[in-house]
């Protein structure tokens, strides 16, 4: 099992194209992603959840990924937010 | 009693779709409204919840679809950045904890699918709502796959409301209809099908003539026109539709019933005649069954024996496979009854548009030429190996074939042998005496017609399945309403194809049959009799009608008669020529049921006039 703490940086929050960006990588993944967010811990697999907690922008979230390709999901996820969800580069 | 002033004040319409199941019918519509469906909270029995899942399944299916083609479109219309929308739609659409929660509902509350997704959904919208900021918008994007899904699942759901409140006889009409609810309506409750889309070779078409349930499909927009409880007159052997008729047409049809009626009658004294022509020539008419319950029925019908046992319905419609010694048992009991008549089972054809509940396979693109069919069973060896081994078990007795669908080539029949006979060594093993039984090849894959001659050789039989090798042949989807009128059986591609699997038959000394809807349309029996098909298999109540035609006819004119045809380069002539050298034979019998290749064309179209008589022009 891997926690995996990363900080929203992108100027809008996780609204639905960044939160289809982690369905992206957590949906096909063999492990089992969890996201947890200011107490509540949600299914990362579904964007519905990763919508309704409303993520707001400087936000801290923790994925805890569980599963065979835990490695590959964290490294995948990391790249994702570092990078802004590739928005704010435009 | 009859208001006449209200009457006449409705308009007499007519209506020409597809000729999908004979007979006629005078009765009030029942219609199947396409929107503004209602929500109701119905509890359904818990042996019902797995047909409610798998139709919540097939929903989001079909909806996925609909996204993608929409997504397709607005990236070749627009750009990236607006088919984006359609991307998350599809997550949305396919989001697990969405279906999970759909699902537990349904099995543990219930709940009907519709009205599952509607609890599911209305919460949700009701979150995004209230919340504040950028998701609200999001609402709408939820409203739209709530509409979406929930139309498919109406089209589906609706006979559960309806099928207690409907007393009396109706026809049927709406947009689509599936087997489904054709088959949730008490028996007698649908007295006619007049759907918008689909045609003679849907399932639900299929079905209706099985059931003997007049049927027109292909309406294109009838069921915008008719109001539940409006008469009207269904005309299944023609293709036609009077909503609102006049004394006119109520007085012609009920002339017309009561002649076919009659005809049906004077069909069952073919009952115990031997399908024979006229110079001798013994045609074996076979039986297409789904269920065991069938087998009784068909000795009433004349039948000389099974052609097709399609086996996958004893996997439909439940949660788990069924066991070995349940499906033998399944199986010896229509060998037992029919003995010595015999019966070609088709082993397990899932997938395409069959999929079962119990093997969660997965939705596919493309799912007519996916993982279906023998190429599941060749993977699924497990699966396979039970229904082979219930199979050599229940064959000791009777006289079963074994038959392998939709096999494409050497290896894969090699191997669906090698399985067999690795079956037969630890049945051997455990003590059983193993009965010889045929096994044969269904031919549906235009590949494997290419190579016929190779896969002769090591057969006991052959069976051309022609609703797929048409639909693979012509490259068509007959489901399709938009390309349905090319899926034609008498394209000389497809009667070569058919000349070529037969002859090859022959040269290895083995007999070939049809199993397709075409064999049981008269002009193509008589085609394909000439062609040499040794056998014919078809639903129970045209074999009578097959029979009466075959014994009118000699053989050898009828050879000579399809030599000629072949000929011929494109399907309109060859209809036209054949209609000239049978027509007059098949009327004179009294045959009126034409199908599939008697669909009106457009030119026929012109010739039936919407006041007056109906008229009928042959080619």
């Amino acid at each position: 099992m891997i926690s995996c703490k990363l900080i929203v940086e992108n100027s809008l929050g996780i609204h639905v194209r960044p939160a289809g960006n982690i369905v992206n990588i957590t949906g096909p993944a063999q492990s089992s992603v969890d996201l947890v967010y200011s107490g509540q811990r949600v299914n990362a697999k579904s964007i519905l959840n990763l919508m309704m907690l409303v993520i707001v922008p400087g936000s801290e979230v923790e994925f805890v990924i569980n599963g065979k390709d835990e490695q590959k999901v964290a490294d995948e996820l990391t790249e994702l937010f570092k990078n802004k969800f590739y928005e704010d580069a435009s | 009693m009859k208001t006449p002033h209200k009457q006449d004040a409705k308009q007499r319409k007519m209506f020409v779709g597809k000729a999908a199941s004979p007979g006629y019918v005078i009765a009030k519509a029942k219609r199947i409204a396409r929107q503004r469906f209602t929500v109701s909270p119905i509890k359904i029995p818990k042996e019902n919840t797995a047909v409610q899942i798998e139709s919540f399944h097939k929903g989001i299916f079909q909806v996925k679809k609909e996204i993608s083609n929409l997504r397709d479109l607005t990236l070749q219309m627009a750009g990236k950045e607006e088919a984006g929308i359609f991307d998350s739609h599809l997550m949305m659409l396919q989001d697990p904890s969405l279906i999970d929660s759909v699902i537990s509902l349904i099995r543990n509350e219930l709940w009907n699918a519709g009205y599952a997704f509607h609890l599911c959904m209305q919460k949700l919208i009701e979150n995004f709502e209230n919340s504040d900021g950028i998701f609200k918008e999001r609402a709408q994007d939820l409203k739209d796959i709530y509409n979406r899904v929930f139309f498919h699942l109406n089209s589906e759901e609706h006979n559960f409301a309806l099928q207690d409140e409907t007393a009396e006889g109706v026809v049927l009409t709406g947009f689509s209809v599936g087997p489904n609810m054709l088959m949730n309506f008490g028996k007698g409750k649908v007295l006619g099908l007049a759907v918008d889309s689909g045609s003679a070779t849907s399932h639900v078409s299929i079905l209706a003539r099985s059931m003997q349930i007049p049927a027109v499909m292909g309406l294109s927009n009838l069921s915008e026109s008719v109001e539940t409880d409006e008469l009207l007159i269904l005309d299944g052997t023609n293709g036609i539709i009077i909503i609102n008729p006049d004394k006119n047409d109520i007085d012609k049809y009920k002339k017309q019933i009561k002649v076919f009626q009659n005809q049906k009658l004077e069909l069952f004294t073919m009952r115990d005649l031997e399908p024979i022509t006229m110079d001798g020539k013994y045609i074996r008419l076979n039986a297409n069954i789904e269920r065991f319950e069938e087998a009784s029925e068909i000795v009433s019908f004349g039948a000389t024996g099974v052609g097709l046992y399609r086996s996958e319905f004893l996997y439909f419609g439940r949660d788990t496979l069924p066991t070995r010694k349940e499906q033998a048992e399944a199986y010896r009991n229509v060998i037992n009854q029919l003995d010595p008549l015999p019966v070609t089972i088709r082993t397990l054809d899932a997938g395409g548009d069959k999929m079962l509940s119990s093997l969660n396979m997965e939705t596919e693109a493309n799912p007519f030429m996916g993982w279906r069919s023998i190429r599941f069973c060749l993977d699924r060896k497990d699966i396979f190996k039970e229904q082979l081994k219930a199979l050599i078990e229940a064959g000791d007795k009777g006289n079963l074939k074994i038959m392998f669908p939709m096999i494409s080539g050497i290896t894969e029949l090699e191997k669906a042998k090698e399985i067999y006979n690795d079956c037969c060594a630890e049945l051997s093993a455990e003590g059983l005496c193993v009965p010889k039984i045929e096994l044969g090849a269904m031919i549906e894959i235009p590949g494997a017609v290419m190579i016929i001659e190779e896969i002769a050789k090591r057969v006991d039989f052959l069976s051309i399945g022609t609703n797929d090798l048409i639909q693979f042949t012509l490259a068509v989807d007959r489901s399709n309403g938009k390309i349905a009128s090319m899926y034609e059986p008498h394209h000389p591609g497809v009667l070569r194809s058919i000349k070529m699997i037969v002859d090859a038959a022959h040269n290895a000394g083995i007999p070939v049959s049809v199993c397709g809807e075409m064999a049981a349309d008269p002009l193509s029996t008589l085609l394909l009799m000439g062609l040499g098909v040794d056998e014919f298999s078809m639903v129970s109540w045209s074999i009578m009608e097959c029979k009466k035609i075959i014994r009118s006819v000699n053989y050898d004119e009828a050879r000579a008669i399809s030599a000629e045809a072949l000929k011929f380069s494109d399907a309109g002539s060859i209809n036209n020529f054949l209609r000239k050298k049978y027509s007059q034979k098949i009327k004179s019998l009294g045959i009126s049921s034409f199908i599939t290749t008697q669909d009106f064309s457009s030119s026929d179209r012109a010739l039936v006039r919407v006041d007056g008589e109906i008229e009928r022009v042959e080619g």
